[in-house]
């Protein structure tokens, strides 16, 4: 009954939506505040609808309702509860779901914020939001229905990909979520403007923190994907440049530039055209990237559907909303009003150098994953376009912005000062290039791009804190006024900084790989397997049954220089139900290191087939993205920002006095 | 600077940035990219030894041998042609004799093949796909559907 | 009954969201403009910033003069007035309730009229329930008969004991694994080589593949007289095209079996689906095939379909039958039970809809 509920809930979504595009358009058209009233509560009134809908769902999941499809394809009464509900958007039914519920969710967001957004604006913005919504809702009930009922009910369900009963992919999809569909928000202020055929510096600080949160959630989202696919498909790498990491790399990259033109765009009244078309580039490629991974078209690790009537609904909104918006955006955006030029040597010179290279990689990374989709449609001939390709055009664009990124952050605004904001960086480019040269020195001929990547990353991280420190702490000046200073510096200051030394991390982190060691052997128990500094010995092989899979597992030891570090264990599991294999591998972190070994086949003589790495700073690579993503939170909550975000939007600020 | 020139200056910085990267993708196009092919494309195409390619087909029954040291070698096989493979390293989950594989590597003689990854289906149902392709191309393949009972 | 009141209930709830603001008599309290509000704070902040000593005089001095001249332009003349009050407003506003009152109930329903399952609202929920405690006893004890074998694989009892359950879970291909392992391991036994056999034919669709008949054969040589064993040799021998050997095996099964035998009506079925024209003319031949023996070969296929179940295909096959022999009752009964067969299969419900809408048997929809 309750599923059913939820089912009509979807449905009655779906006509709230249509008021919801219609009337506020309507309304803004003929100035009519009460029409454009109509937009917020009917955002408020869908979010409800299908917030209800999607707890009908997870209640069936949770009950085992084995008459409800979804159910049945994706569960299985003996499943511990989180997989239950993570069950409900581990699905491709779901998982589009969550992706309205998200949409819905901002969309709710900004009705409540209506003292901080202009009426019509946010009329506007609601409206082209409530056009997405429609959108996917037609796709839900038409295509992909998880309210699906099988009559008479099943008695038992077939249970959720194994490899997917992990809590990293629990939470993945829902942070990933929040940032691609984040960013239809700026989509739809873009469009809404566009609309309106006015825009400003307001427009741009009100887009900011949508912008910034979503940018958030992707880079935690993909940090956590990237983390997944690390440990739990046994390969040892945590970046394969497949084409589904791409789909959610291209509007990472893309929401970077951004994030960063709006403050352009906010701080200097300019580079609003390219603002405007960044914000929908960067929504068009989440759309781009749901369609890569909903319908089918690549199969890879990640797809769980393969339908080709959805692709083609997919592709239908995808055409739909991208041309769409593309069109809009050419008839309107000649009529805007053109922002001012300003000095190449500046801060915002740097920011369009900034997003020059940001658009500029995103483009490459884009070629690479459409052009092997693109040539077997036209021609049949198929090629895989692999790390090679990428870090050979991706990286040469990324190098060049990252060593500019310090200097570009201690520029000022309007006039800078090359010479001046080159000296103030003199300590760290030092510091940085002695480090690299150390590790040089003392590496005696290994790879030379771990010291070189690691150099960069130590510039950017010590870049990051100069700017703190100079923007506080000026020569002679006592330390205490300077710790003051330093606090009064606004928290965007402080978020940026911490954003930018996360890059530096990652950046450490990821040269580091290049220091890995990797083993693979044949090991009897007792015998020993070295990688670099690290060894492992294999103490035994035993069998272990567990309520859904069998397993055998591995039991190492782990001995670097001469010493027991630590005991791991490295499974092959099968599970029973699906009769699926997998690996689990054992991973022993020492620091920001990790030992890292996955169990192959268990040979005819008895041995087991062995892979053993020893990866120094892997850890890094996720740590910084966990800084960038708190830099930018740190932002968010900066009050200058907050008039955007709904959470004071009942307190006025008490520093808005107005000036008369 | 007059408007001019700033606007002058940031074209061309733009300019070079893209022409740059466009190099770079059209460079990488030529020399990185990696065609798929069959056992029998192979031949077909007469693909040179020393090139890297991806191989696609099934792995043809009672060919795999392990040797010491996780030296692996097995013929990866399509309706009309086979071809020897060396791997050294550790198989993938779902590597089975008779199911389908990709493996990526260098030629080494037309019908030698030395790979450094293997990839194998994900799960029960997934077929790498430019191998069902291939296979249904060459009439091999029966989809999904099981063949059609004789019973009536 | 409640259903339907708490779905009338949303449905109002939902109109209410949107009629409230297009009744409230809108105060036009003109917000605080935003814009101009902007920049007076960018001021205050700059000033703030100079106080603390973040900015340089001069440098604030430039912010401000900015701020100040943005100030003026956004107070401009572009904000018109708001167009709230008069005729043409209070027009729009009824069209728009008009639009919500219609537009809203009407799409929820037609959509849920066609995509969601109606019918399950007034059945007895409570009916489900007893059923699905039995499962989750079932499915527990299979759960720890599956963590038994998974220690003990070569337990063949355990195996014996689980393959007809995942036979009637419909899980055929863990019960011909489960099956094949009894066999391995328990000793020689031909009801247990008969039902191995059955598992591998329902795990092709009902074709006696050969190691199925292999199966078959050793069952036949423990126990010449097991039913199952010779009724299946005898189907692979009329897909070998065998025909006239094949009825000599049915005739013998049945002259061998007790009339009130369980499998007397599906083998004379069979029996008649191999109907006199077709021996006559034997398998080279084009066979003439009477009505009374596609009736025959109809009613074989219906029997076998509903004691073993069978793909989409040979239910649509079935309904197509039907329709051609004129028996539209049966057609729709058989697409009927195909849904309820076929309905945790999504492709499969799909052909038998298509071949429901190219038969138009539009009123078996459930």
């Amino acid at each position: 009954m309750l599923v059913e509920a939820g089912h009509f809930a979807l449905a009655l979504a779906l006509g709230l939506s249509l008021i919801q595009f219609v009337v506020p358009l309507w309304g803004a058209r003929a100035n009519d505040p009460v029409l454009m009233a109509v937009a917020p509560t009917s955002a408020l009134a869908v979010l409800a609808c299908i917030a209800f809908s999607f707890l009908a769902l997870t209640f069936a999941y949770v009950n085992s309702d084995f008459s409800v499809l979804n159910v049945v394809q994706n569960s299985h009464s003996a499943k511990p509860l989180i997989y239950k509900i993570s069950g409900v958007w581990g699905n491709h039914e779901g998982s589009m779901l969550l992706w309205v519920l998200i949409l819905a969710l901002f969309g709710g967001v900004v009705a409540l914020a209506r003292n901080s957004i202009p009426m019509r604006l946010q009329a506007n913005t609601l409206a082209v939001q409530a056009s997405i919504t429609i959108a996917f809702l037609l796709f839900i009930l038409t295509t992909s229905n998880p309210f699906t009922r099988v009559i008479p009910a099943l008695p038992e369900g077939q249970d959720l990909n194994p490899l997917l009963q992990d809590p990293g992919l629990a939470i993945h999809p829902p942070l990933l979520y929040i940032g691609y569909v984040g960013f239809s928000i700026s989509f739809a202020f873009a469009c809404a403007a566009l609309i309106d055929g006015r825009i400003d510096a307001v427009w741009a600080r009100i887009v900011r923190p949508w912008t910034l949160g979503a940018w958030a959630f992707l880079t935690l989202g993909i940090a956590m994907g990237s983390y997944w696919a690390y440990y739990e498909l046994g390969w040892g790498g945590w970046w394969f440049w497949d084409p589904v990491e791409n789909a959610s790399l291209m509007p990472w990259l893309a929401g970077t530039a951004l994030m960063h033109s709006t403050v352009v765009m906010e701080k200097r009244d300019a580079l609003k055209v390219w603002t405007i078309l960044l914000a929908i580039l960067t929504f068009s490629l989440s759309l781009l990237g749901t369609f890569l991974v909903r319908s089918g078209v690549l199969t890879s690790v990640h797809s769980f559907a393969v339908d080709p009537e959805r692709g083609t609904f997919i592709l239908g909104i995808l055409i739909l909303f991208i041309g769409g918006s593309l069109a809009l955006f050419a008839w309107r955006a000649p009529m805007l009003k053109q922002g001012g030029l300003f000095a190449p040597v500046s801060r915002e010179g740097a920011l369009v150098l900034n997003n020059l290279f940001l658009a500029t990689a995103c483009a490459t990374v884009f070629i690479g994953t459409l052009y092997p989709l693109a040539l077997e449609v036209l021609t049949g001939e198929k090629i895989s376009v692999g790390a090679p390709f990428f870090n050979f055009t991706f990286l040469p664009l990324i190098v060049p912005l990252l060593l500019l990124l310090p200097l570009g952050q201690t520029l000022a605004w309007k006039r800078g000062n090359f010479l001046g904001t080159a000296q103030r960086l003199y300590a760290v480019f030092g510091i940085a290039l002695l480090a690299t040269l150390a590790m040089l020195a003392f590496q005696h001929g290994g790879p030379v791009a771990a010291p070189l990547g690691i150099g960069l990353g130590i510039y950017l991280v010590l870049g990051s804190i100069n700017e703190i420190v100079t923007r506080s702490w000026s020569r002679g000046a006592p330390l205490p006024v300077a710790w003051r200073k330093a606090r009064g510096l606004p928290r965007s200051a402080w978020g940026t900084s911490i954003a930018h030394a996360g890059v530096g991390l990652t950046v450490i982190g990821i040269a580091a790989t290049a220091w890995g060691v990797e083993a693979i052997g044949s090991l009897r128990p007792g015998e020993r397997l070295g990688a670099g500094d690290y060894e492992v010995r294999l103490e035994q092989v035993t069998p272990r049954i567990e309520a859904n899979y069998r397993e055998d597992v591995a039991v190492l030891t782990v001995l670097g220089a001469g010493r027991e570090l630590g005991t791991i264990e490295t499974m092959k599991r099968l599970y029973v139900t699906r009769g699926m294999p997998t690996t689990e591998a054992g991973i022993l972190t020492t620091g920001l290191g990790q030992v890292y070994a996955s169990i192959g086949e268990v040979q005819a003589d008895g041995s087991i087939g062995m892979r053993l790495y020893h990866k120094p700073l892997v850890l890094l690579i996720w740590i910084g993205s966990l800084v960038m993503a708190a830099g930018g939170t740190l932002s968010l909550t900066d009050r200058r920002l907050r008039i955007g975000a709904p959470a004071r939007a009942k307190v006025a600020p008490p520093v808005a006095v107005p000036a008369e | 600077m007059t408007r001019k020139q700033r606007r002058l200056t940031l074209i061309g910085i733009a300019g070079c940035v893209l022409a740059v990267a466009l190099g770079l993708v059209l460079y990488a196009m030529n020399d990185t990219i990696v065609f798929f092919n069959s056992p029998a494309d192979i031949q077909a195409k007469n693909v040179q030894p020393g090139t890297r390619i991806r191989l696609g087909g099934l792995v043809k029954e009672g060919s795999v041998q392990r040797n010491s040291d996780q030296q692996i070698t097995f013929e990866v096989m399509d309706a009309q042609a086979a071809i020897q493979v060396s791997y050294k390293g550790l198989l993938p989950d779902l590597f089975r004799e008779g199911q389908g594989v990709v493996a990526e590597g260098v030629l080494v003689s037309p019908s030698v093949f030395r790979a450094d990854s293997v990839l194998a289906k994900h799960d029960e149902n997934y077929m790498p796909r430019e191998v069902a392709d291939t296979l249904k191309k060459q009439g091999h393949w029966q989809g999904e559907a099981n063949a059609s009972p004789k019973t009536q | 009954m409640v259903i339907w009141v708490i779905l009338l209930a949303m449905t109002a709830a939902a109109v209410m969201a949107v009629l409230w603001p297009l009744s409230r008599h809108y105060a036009v309290t003109r917000q605080a403009d935003p814009d101009t509000q902007f920049y007076r704070e960018q001021i205050a902040e700059i000033d703030r910033d100079q106080a603390r000593g973040v900015l340089l005089p001069s440098e604030a001095e430039a912010a401000k003069a900015e701020a100040a001249r943005r100030l003026l332009r956004a107070t401009g003349p572009h904000h018109g007035h708001f167009a709230a009050v008069g005729e043409p407003a209070l027009r729009r506003r009824r069209a728009a309730s008009t639009l919500a009152l219609s537009i809203i109930p009407i799409l929820a329903l037609a959509t849920y009229e066609i995509y969601g399952s109606p019918q399950m609202l007034s059945g007895p929920p409570a009916a489900q329930m007893p059923q699905q405690a039995g499962n989750v006893d079932l499915m527990t004890a299979v759960a720890q008969i599956e963590s038994h074998l998974a220690k003990n694989p070569q337990d063949g009892r355990g195996w014996e004991v689980i393959a007809p359950v995942y036979m009637r879970m419909g899980r055929i291909d863990d019960a011909v694994k489960a099956y094949g392992a009894a066999v391995r391991y328990l000793p020689p036994d031909a009801d247990r080589f008969a039902s191995y056999g059955e598992a591998l034919v329902l795990a092709k669709d009902g074709l006696v593949s050969g190691e199925a008949q292999q199966a078959f054969e050793q069952a036949v040589k423990l126990d010449a007289a097991s039913p199952r064993a010779r009724f299946y040799l005898a189907r692979a021998a009329v897909q070998d095209g065998q025909i006239e050997k094949a009825k000599a095996a049915y005739a013998e099964l049945l002259s061998t079996s007790p009339a009130d035998a369980p499998w007397v009506g599906a083998v004379q079925q069979e029996l008649a689906s191999l109907g006199a024209p077709q021996a006559a003319t034997g398998p080279a031949g084009e066979p003439r095939i009477g009505p009374e023996a596609i009736a025959g070969m109809v009613a074989g296929l219906a029997s076998r379909l509903e004691a073993q179940g069978g793909t989409a295909e040979e239910w649509a096959r079935l309904m197509r039958s039907y329709a051609v022999l004129g028996q539209r009752d049966k057609a729709m009964a058989a697409a009927r039970r195909a849904r309820e067969a076929l309905a945790q299969d999504n492709a499969a419900l799909k052909t038998i809809d298509t071949m429901a809408q190219e038969l138009k048997l539009t009123d078996a929809q459930p």
